[in-house]
């Protein structure tokens, strides 16, 4: 039985038409496989290329800084605050500062929230019950952002003993780095040489906020509303020729 | 993908396999070529790293019938299959090969594979339980019981156990 079943199976063979079909249709069904691949991946590429450039734009809208915020006692320490009022970046301007920047986890947070972290460290605290005082300078090439940075930094600097804000032109500031100094050092050291044409910046560097205020009223002899040393204050700074006027608040 | 040189050496290879289980699975030529040219396409667009020839074959026979079934089930089936349905010039086959191709079809539908697996293609039952994945004791009684029937169909005269 089984040669006859195998004989009888042996006469059935593929036909030739019917071979030539098959290979014409797969051949024409790997044609258009092929070309929906390429489609495909054309889309793919346009895809990927403008996720990436999102991503990139994305980055760089994040990462580029907007405005600056100085905070100087000694300690000298800039942050740098996106256009989402996010920190970006925490530099500190000398030792101390560095010093101090290793201490604070405050990247990526809101300025406010930042700033309030730094003046509550017990770094600043104890300076400042120390009767140092804290300077907080706003500078940045969008105005809107500077003009909303410094009255929420009056706001916050409202809490604090000897604690004044100023705000700064980028022209006016953008030799600070060059000079050694902080933006609000360089700010403090512009009203200096208003008074002294002989001051250098290196003389500043190695001053507190304190002894360069100090110095200031020293030179001033015309100025009459000096900020009292026990008086915390909200300073609305003015680069020119005569030194921040400051707010008295309640404490002292 | 597989090139068209694969593609033309499966087909060279095994046009022959897939048509015989096409025929005893399908009513007409029509669903044969369909079936046929499915056969190939699936093959071509096939990413399986096939081991050894045999590998090839037992894969190509695996898909052959999955697609006859499926297709199966989609239409009212008939018990019996005439041969002259299935084949584009059944005139051409000698009549007692007609008869035996007759006897097979006319078994039920899960005595055909094994039946053209085990005497044509000469596949052992573990064999033929691993390409229809089905339990090698069931292949055995399948087979048993195919050869009983075939008997009955096409008599004792020369036709050996």
């Amino acid at each position: 039985m089984k040669d006859k079943i195998k004989e009888a199976f042996g006469q059935i063979q593929a036909e030739d038409p019917l071979k030539s079909k098959t290979k014409a249709f797969v051949a024409q069904k790997m044609q258009e496989h092929a070309k929906p691949i390429k489609r495909q991946f054309h889309i793919y590429a346009v895809a990927c290329t403008c996720m990436l450039l999102l991503l990139v734009g994305g980055c760089w809208l994040y990462l580029t800084p907007t405005s600056e915020i100085s905070i100087d006692i000694n300690p000298s320490i800039e942050l740098s605050v996106n256009r989402f009022d996010r920190i970006i970046s925490v530099n500190g301007m000398n030792a101390d500062g560095h010093a101090l920047s290793d201490t604070l986890d405050i990247k990526f947070k809101r300025y406010t929230d930042a700033v309030d972290q730094v003046l509550n460290s017990e770094k600043i605290t104890a300076l400042l019950a120390g009767d140092e005082i804290l300077t907080i300078t706003v500078t940045g090439s969008d105005e809107v952002q500077s003009a909303k940075i410094l009255s929420e930094m009056e706001h916050c600097a409202a809490k604090h003993k000897n604690t004044y804000c100023y705000s700064a032109s980028c022209k006016d500031t953008a030799a600070a780095h060059d000079a050694g100094l902080s933006f609000g050092k360089y700010r403090a050291f512009l009203e200096l040489q208003a008074l002294d044409p002989d001051i250098l910046p290196v003389t500043v560097q190695g001053m507190t906020m304190r002894e360069i205020r100090d110095l200031m009223e020293k030179l001033c002899d015309d100025c009459e509303d000096e900020p009292q040393t026990d008086s915390s204050g909200q300073g609305n700074g003015h680069h020119g020729t005569h030194k921040g006027q400051g707010k008295k608040h309640g404490e002292e | 993908m597989r090139s068209e040189q694969e593609v033309n050496r499966a087909k060279d290879r095994y046009s022959d396999t897939v048509r015989r289980l096409c025929m005893i699975h399908l009513k007409n030529h029509a669903d044969t070529e369909d079936i046929f040219q499915t056969v190939f396409l699936k093959y071509v667009l096939s990413s399986v790293a096939f081991e050894s020839v045999e590998h090839e074959k037992a894969w190509l026979i695996r898909v052959t019938v999955n697609a006859c079934k499926d297709l199966l089930k989609s239409f009212f089936r008939r018990r019996t299959v005439s041969l002259d349905a299935v084949m584009e010039q059944p005139a051409e086959i000698p009549q007692d090969h007609r008869e035996v191709l007759e006897a097979v079809l006319s078994l039920p539908q899960k005595y055909r594979d094994v039946v053209y697996l085990h005497y044509f293609e000469d596949y052992t039952a573990p064999q033929i339980s691993r390409v229809l994945g089905k339990n090698v004791n069931t292949v055995y009684t399948l087979l048993t019981r195919s050869k009983q029937m075939l008997r009955e169909k096409l008599g004792g005269d020369g036709y050996e156990g």
